[in-house]
């Protein structure tokens, strides 16, 4: 058969496609990505949005994580200090059982468990980043107001209602508990405890049974309190699980998209070396034909 | 005839003859390097014998034509081919500039649908934050821009490629006028026995880049003379006479090709003017109505949510939320283009589920949009990331046609070269052996001098020389 006596088309495409291929093997050396295109490869292009999503998700759900430790520790911290206040109120409550004070220490007595009663209602009215902790969802007013006409001396303004925070795909938390559930709790109200105690200590008549009930309303409040406790755990283990599932998606993306430097840089050299074979090939082309040998 | 004269016309027959190959030889050469030139052979026949009774007698030799060598068939493939080359070049080039939009995965549509729902999820541990309200709406400020961009970058290639309409159809009048030019040149030719050669070649070549542009089919009517149509039948040259396509601008503001008052646009299968057409009615159109979708099912179901809950409102009544973002037109035809963020006061996201500023009940409704089937189905992201592998794939098949494509043409090309192509070093051995030739009849004539001088001087040598 005869052929095709120019053969300059053939080798330029050739040349072509490999300067194509050492474009392409730069540009993912440059960028240190695989998939720079769509069409470089649909599939990872379609999963790495997927990919930035989750990655966007993972890193939303990390910081609510830590603004909500902020909060619930928060909470629990000034439970805690409910809770000392209170251990201080059955101590002067027991003192105040005793009979035989003075009617001027009863008085300190009761000015002192007036002091805490305030110095709670001012604890349940703690805010955090400007949020009333205990109102419920009703954060922007004090949810406890003292009033001398309500038999716990105090009126709650706050609502039932609790938020919940995503800190997962599928995963939500309560962030808080309404005062009601926790201060004046209907019959384990430590406010009505707190106040009959003073009441009691006035008439000087069932102080011992106001302090058994304040302390049942402490204990109470104790159990209650768990809740926020166990919030913290659950963040904290979220927190490791999101950690951890950060650096699956990076992973994941990196798979994806990455680039084997050492694959591409071969790549690289592979063309450039095909490249100029076919630059020699062409330039060896016709140097030589028949009419060069006729005399 | 016989005799000393004989010879010496036949000599004279072989003298003539090799000028003429060598003629032809030194075209070829000439020729080397010219584009859709056939190779040329000079066809030789042995003169009409003279019989002398027993006796056949040759006369020399006889230049018969002068032929190109061509394959026909393959010509039509190279058409062929061209046509599909050219339309899916035409296609992958847009589509490359298409896909650029959809090349990031942290920018864009779908990273501003996740930073939308994640701003979200960060104003559920603070409602009433007006900083974190705010970069909710940002965030859906950004999906707007980012959907309106998408949508008017496509609609402005799209308005591009109705400037490539009309220049290829520009193009394909030019060419065709040519090429019914050199058609009635040819038949001129032809009808006298002449050789068209090289005005076949020219016209072969017009015809080829013709094919370019169009899916131009060729029937050979005889005596050399051409009909060009479209495969579907559009008449482009007809007896020497060419047919002008022209553009009309479509209901749809884009430019169609008439072929006098018939709408040839979506006829059209091969060629650049193909590709483009089949890039600006189907895969732009195709692609903006996916958008459309997402952007009237996302701004829907947004608003829907938003509607559940209340809005911040410190002093007020409890009051239900209104749209974020504006209602979608009707059909969501054009709804990328104009999604828009429809409030301006970040109290106006409606976080709370029971009317009090602090709840955050709602954003939960409006968060679940996320895994909601707002378009086609599908949850926002699930559909956009399907629209970027639709785009991706599509481009990289076209990628993968091109390239096949290629090679069969390549091979084509070379299998016209070894047909059709000039070779030097054939060349130079048909003119080495032509000029032996001449040589050789130029001693003949010599020879026949030397003997014709004898036989006049009767042997006597000094005479006539």
């Amino acid at each position: 058969m005869r052929v095709n006596p120019n053969p300059m088309p053939d080798l330029l495409a050739a040349l072509n496609q490999t300067q194509l291929q050492a474009q392409e093997a730069e540009l993912e050396i440059s960028t240190g990505k695989s998939v720079n295109e769509p069409s470089d490869n649909p599939i990872a292009a379609a999963l790495l949005i997927e990919n930035n999503d989750q990655a966007t998700f993972n890193t939303g759900y990390l910081q609510n994580l830590t603004t909500i430790n902020g909060q619930l520790s928060s909470a629990d911290s000034t439970l805690s200090s409910v809770q000392s206040a209170l251990q201080q109120a059955i101590s002067l409550g027991v003192e105040g059982a005793n009979g035989t004070l003075s009617a001027d220490d009863q008085a300190a007595i009761v000015a002192q468990l007036q002091d805490i009663q305030s110095q709670i209602i001012s604890l349940a009215n703690t805010s955090y980043q400007g949020n009333y902790l205990f109102g419920g969802t009703v954060t922007a007013t004090p949810p406890y107001v003292a009033d001398g006409s309500d038999p716990s001396g105090v009126i709650y303004l706050g609502n039932e209602d609790v938020n919940q925070v995503s800190i997962g795909s599928g995963y939500k938390i309560d962030i808080n508990q309404p005062g009601s559930q926790l201060f004046s709790a209907n019959g384990n109200s430590v406010f009505l405890a707190l106040n009959n105690l003073i009441l009691a200590l006035q008439s000087n008549s069932g102080v011992g049974t106001a302090v058994g009930a304040l302390t049942a309303a402490a204990n109470y409040l104790s159990v209650q309190g768990v809740f926020y406790g166990n919030a913290m755990s659950q963040v904290q283990s979220q927190t490791t699980y999101l950690n951890a599932a950060k650096l699956q998606i990076a992973q994941q993306q990196n798979t994806l998209a990455g680039v084997d430097l050492a694959t591409a840089a071969n790549n690289l050299s592979q063309s450039q070396t095909d490249s100029q074979a076919a630059m020699e090939a062409i330039s060896k082309l016709s140097q030589n034909n028949l009419f060069d040998y006729l005399t | 005839m016989s005799g000393l004269f004989g010879s010496l016309s036949i000599a004279l027959s072989g003298l003539a003859v090799s000028q003429q190959e060598l003629e032809t030889s030194s075209n070829n050469v000439a020729n080397a390097s010219t584009p859709g030139y056939s190779r040329e052979t000079a066809v030789t026949d042995p003169g009409a014998p003279v019989v002398y009774g027993p006796l056949t007698i040759g006369t020399g030799v006889v230049l018969e034509k002068i032929e190109s060598l061509r394959d026909p068939i393959l010509e039509i493939q190279l058409n062929q081919e061209t046509q599909q080359q050219s339309s899916l070049n035409a296609q992958l080039e847009q589509l490359q500039q298409m896909q650029t939009q959809f090349s990031s995965a942290t920018t864009g549509i779908g990273a501003d649908m996740s930073n939308f729902f994640n701003s979200l999820q960060q104003l559920s541990p603070d409602p009433t934050n007006l900083a974190l309200r705010q970069s909710v709406l940002t965030a859906a400020g950004n999906l707007a821009t980012d959907f309106n961009n998408a949508a008017s970058s496509l609609q402005t290639q799209s308005s591009n490629l109705n400037l490539n309409v009309v220049q290829d159809v520009g193009q394909v009048n030019t060419l065709t006028a040519q090429i019914a030019s050199v058609d009635q040149q040819i038949a001129s030719l032809e009808n006298a026995n002449e050789d068209a050669g090289s005005l076949v070649d020219q016209q072969t070549n017009l015809i080829r880049q013709l094919s370019g542009l169009v899916d131009v089919q060729v029937v050979q009517t005889g005596k050399g003379g051409i009909e060009l149509t479209t495969s579907n039948g559009t008449a482009l040259v007809s007896g020497g006479q060419s047919f002008a396509l022209t553009t009309q601008v479509g209901g749809n503001g884009a430019q169609q090709v008439m072929a006098g008052a018939q709408n040839i646009t979506s006829s059209l299968t091969g060629g650049s003017l193909a590709g483009t057409i089949e890039i600006r009615d189907q895969e732009i159109p195709g692609i903006l109505n996916q958008l459309d979708q997402l952007a009237a099912g996302f701004s829907s179901a947004v608003n829907a949510a938003n509607a559940h809950g209340y809005i911040l409102n410190d002093n007020g009544p409890p009051t239900l939320g209104g749209n974020i973002f504006t209602t979608p037109p009707a059909g969501g035809v054009g709804a990328a283009a104009a999604m828009q963020v429809a409030i301006t006061n970040p109290s106006l996201i409606a976080a709370s589920s029971d009317g009090t500023p602090g709840s955050n009940g709602n954003l939960a409704n409006l968060s679940a949009v996320a895994n909601e089937a707002v378009a086609n189905g599908e949850t926002p992201i699930d559909f956009y990331s399907n629209l970027v592998f639709q785009v991706g794939s599509t481009t990289s098949n076209a990628s993968a046609d091109v390239d096949a494509s290629g090679q069969i043409l390549q091979q084509l090309q070379d299998q016209r070269g070894s047909i059709s192509g000039v070779s030097l070093d054939e060349e130079a051995a048909n003119i080495v052996q032509y000029q032996t030739a001449y040589q050789a009849s130029a001693r003949v004539v010599t020879i026949i001098d030397a003997m014709l001088a004898d036989a006049v001087n009767l042997g006597v040598e000094a005479a006539v020389q």
